[in-house]
């Protein structure tokens, strides 16, 4: 925060509320919007001409440039337009509001007490320019995520920590919260475990397949356009970019995870908002003690609601760490656990017949707060949800497992990277187990209480679902949804 | 932790049927209507594509007639088998509604039991296609945070869809939790 970025050119003011208390976005946003694509525009200018070995004339170059122009003149018409029509206010409730929309108007309401998480964001060209983006994730089904294109860094941060203080039920002009730092991922370190990744010796194969089949039919010629158009191997210079500089600090409106070589991104993740929380060790990690941790985030993935959409971002809460700092810090995110402590139910031996190289990691264990699976040989895989996340469970059984009797135990969680499932046990015990954890989740639910979390206890929950759940019609099944009250507890 | 529980998971003893055993009392079974549904959904598909595939290799001058055929007659032959199998599927629906969660079975190759408190239920879907309305049957699918939780139970008559659906709903309000 304090810290000057060398990249950022922060030259331009930022824009003040309208007499109504209504915000704008920053005024070069339509242009910072518009060109983005100029990078690909250039590459793809040098390349083509080359890879189709005609020769460029003064024409060719001057139309191409015209064409650049025009399509950025619309573009900037457009977003202009876009940018006109877009404003955000916090209503009399403390809720956020968005109006926006060029040929359709539309205003949100996005109920800051189901706030799940707040990133802002500098693409490159944002970033030189020294503007932000405000991405905000509350929780519902549908498209729950906001995203604000641009504000100036210091606004966005000042957008950032109003949502927060919001959210926490304290006093919204409150001060930004101070931070200590958890955890800072070296580059060397980075550098060395993405290399020991499996996928990185599956992209350096297909890297070394392509540019040999371009060799033999295109021969040397070819091989520029290749190099240029990007080669596999290049993703891991893109993970590379994406989590340089990690790093992990705490505060009390939550976790603040700041990384990126090129685009920063600056996410905050307030406490009690982790649904799930997965460490990954690549066999290649094992020598050295490492894993990564990922995370799950309700909103910060559904993209419709249901079963439809699987998509989501995967939310890192550490690309690499040794053991006991990565269980330190899940330590920070779901407090009083200990998850090393947590006695583990091997799988029975006869599951060796369905997963005849990880059986013997197979493995699940609970205690008073979460459920833990863990599974995987090669790369080898825990998972913890705390039983006030779990959503629902499930028993699955295939034909192999029924043979040999045996099921799978599935404990769901909001959509993310992390898929908390333990493999191949005992049937008549999954069924068990599985019953005790919808028990267990329930207990749990009972219990807690982690919304408007720095308010004092009873703070006033408002809780009106933005989505229209239309009138009732009582005893006719007549098709439609019904929309519970928004969950506030 | 007696001895009993200790040996019992290493003889290979518990049926299928154990596993996916209603919570106490019997499944709620959905209505056989819905095997209805499904089966004239298989042989419009199946028509459509035997007579698409079949009347455009005979078409064709350089098929000779026997590849139709035999096409033809496997495709019969996973019809007639689909629409026994259709019968086995619908009955192993089922659902049942405990104090604090909805239990939903289903599937035969691949079986599944899903067990979804109501305190973590955000929609309740009442949806009903043109022939399943027709044939008087509609489907309630439950929805929580969760993509994967998947608890859907078609096949249900209006008037117990309605009921199920108010329950539900009740329910869930009683027992709403945060995510």
């Amino acid at each position: 925060m304090s810290e000057r970025d060398p990249l950022s050119f922060e030259v331009f003011k930022p824009v003040g509320p309208d007499a109504h208390g209504r915000r704008r976005m920053h005024p070069l946003t339509p242009v910072v919007q518009s060109v983005r694509w100029w990078p690909a525009a250039l590459v793809a200018a040098v390349t083509l001409p080359a890879q189709m070995e005609v020769s460029v004339g003064a024409g060719a170059i001057l139309v191409g440039l015209g064409g650049i122009v025009l399509i950025t003149a619309v573009a900037i018409g457009w977003n202009y337009l876009a940018w006109q029509r877009l404003s955000f206010w916090f209503d009399d409730d403390g809720d956020l509001r968005v109006q926006s929309g060029v040929l359709t108007k539309q205003e949100r309401r996005l109920q800051v007490s189901r706030l799940q998480s707040v990133d802002v964001l500098q693409p490159l060209l944002a970033r030189l320019a020294g503007l932000a983006e405000v991405r905000i994730e509350v929780a519902g089904s549908g498209d729950s995520r906001q995203d604000l294109q641009f504000l100036t860094l210091a606004e966005a941060n000042a957008l950032r920590n109003e949502v927060i203080a919001r959210s926490a039920g304290v006093r919204h002009d409150a001060e930004e919260a101070p931070e200590t730092l958890l955890a800072k991922v070296p580059p060397g370190d980075l550098v060395l475990s993405l290399l020991l990744r499996l996928e990185t010796s599956l992209l350096l194969l297909m890297t070394v397949l392509l540019v040999v089949v371009t060799l033999t039919t295109a021969g040397p010629a070819g091989l520029v356009f290749v190099l240029i158009g990007g080669v596999p191997i290049f993703g891991v210079f893109a993970q590379f970019s994406r989590y340089y500089d990690f790093t992990v600090a705490e505060s009390p409106d939550g976790l603040r995870l700041r990384h990126g070589l090129l685009q920063r991104t600056r996410q905050t993740v307030p406490p009690g908002r982790v649904q799930a929380v997965g460490f990954v060790q690549p066999v290649l990690w094992r020598k050295r003690g490492w894993v990564r941790v990922r995370l799950n985030i309700a909103g910060a993935a559904s993209g419709s609601q249901g079963s439809g959409d699987q998509s989501y971002t995967e939310n890192v809460l550490l690309p690499v760490a040794p053991w006991p700092v990565a269980l330190a810090i899940v330590g920070r995110v779901l407090p009083g656990v200990d998850i090393m402590s947590i006695p583990l139910i091997p799988a029975p031996d006869r599951s060796r017949k369905r997963a005849w190289i990880q059986w013997r990691q197979l493995a699940v264990g609970w205690n008073d707060e979460v459920f833990v699976s863990r599974g995987g040989r090669i790369v080898e895989r825990w998972e913890v949800v705390p039983h006030a996340r779990t959503q629902s469970v499930r028993v699955t059984q295939g034909p192999w497992q029924r043979s040999l009797d045996l099921a799978s135990l599935h404990v769901d969680s909001t959509p993310g990277a992390v898929k908390i499932t333990a493999h191949h046990r005992d049937a008549i015990e999954v069924r068990r187990i599985a019953q005790e954890q919808a028990d267990r989740a329930a207990a749990a639910r009972a219990a807690d209480r982690s919304l408007r979390w720095a308010a004092p206890t009873g703070a006033p929950a408002t809780g009106v679902q933005d989505a229209d759940a239309g009138p009732e019609d009582q005893g006719d099944a007549s098709t439609g949804t019904t929309v519970l009250p928004a969950p506030d507890a | 932790m007696d001895a009993a529980e200790n040996t019992a998971p290493a003889a290979v003893t518990t049926s299928v049927a154990e596993v996916f055993n209603p919570p106490g009392g019997e499944w709620v079974r959905v209505s056989p209507v819905l095997a209805r549904a499904y089966r004239i959904e298989l042989a419009i598909s199946f028509g459509l594509g035997a007579v698409l595939v079949c009347g455009g290799l005979l078409l064709l001058p350089d098929v000779p007639p026997v590849i139709p055929l035999v096409l033809a007659l496997v495709a019969l032959v996973a019809f007639v088998w689909i629409w026994i199998v259709i019968g086995r599927r619908v009955g192993s629906w089922g659902y049942a509604e405990r104090a604090d969660d909805l239990l939903v079975t289903s599937g035969i190759l691949l079986r599944r039991l899903v067990i979804v408190p109501y305190g973590r239920m955000q929609l309740v879907d009442v949806t009903a296609g043109p022939l399943h309305r027709a044939l008087g049957i509609t489907t309630v699918q439950l929805h929580t945070a969760a993509a994967t939780s998947d608890a859907r139970i078609p096949g249900l008559t209006p008037a117990i869809a309605a009921d199920l659906r108010d329950r539900l709903a009740r329910r869930g309000e009683e027992r709403s939790a945060g995510l």
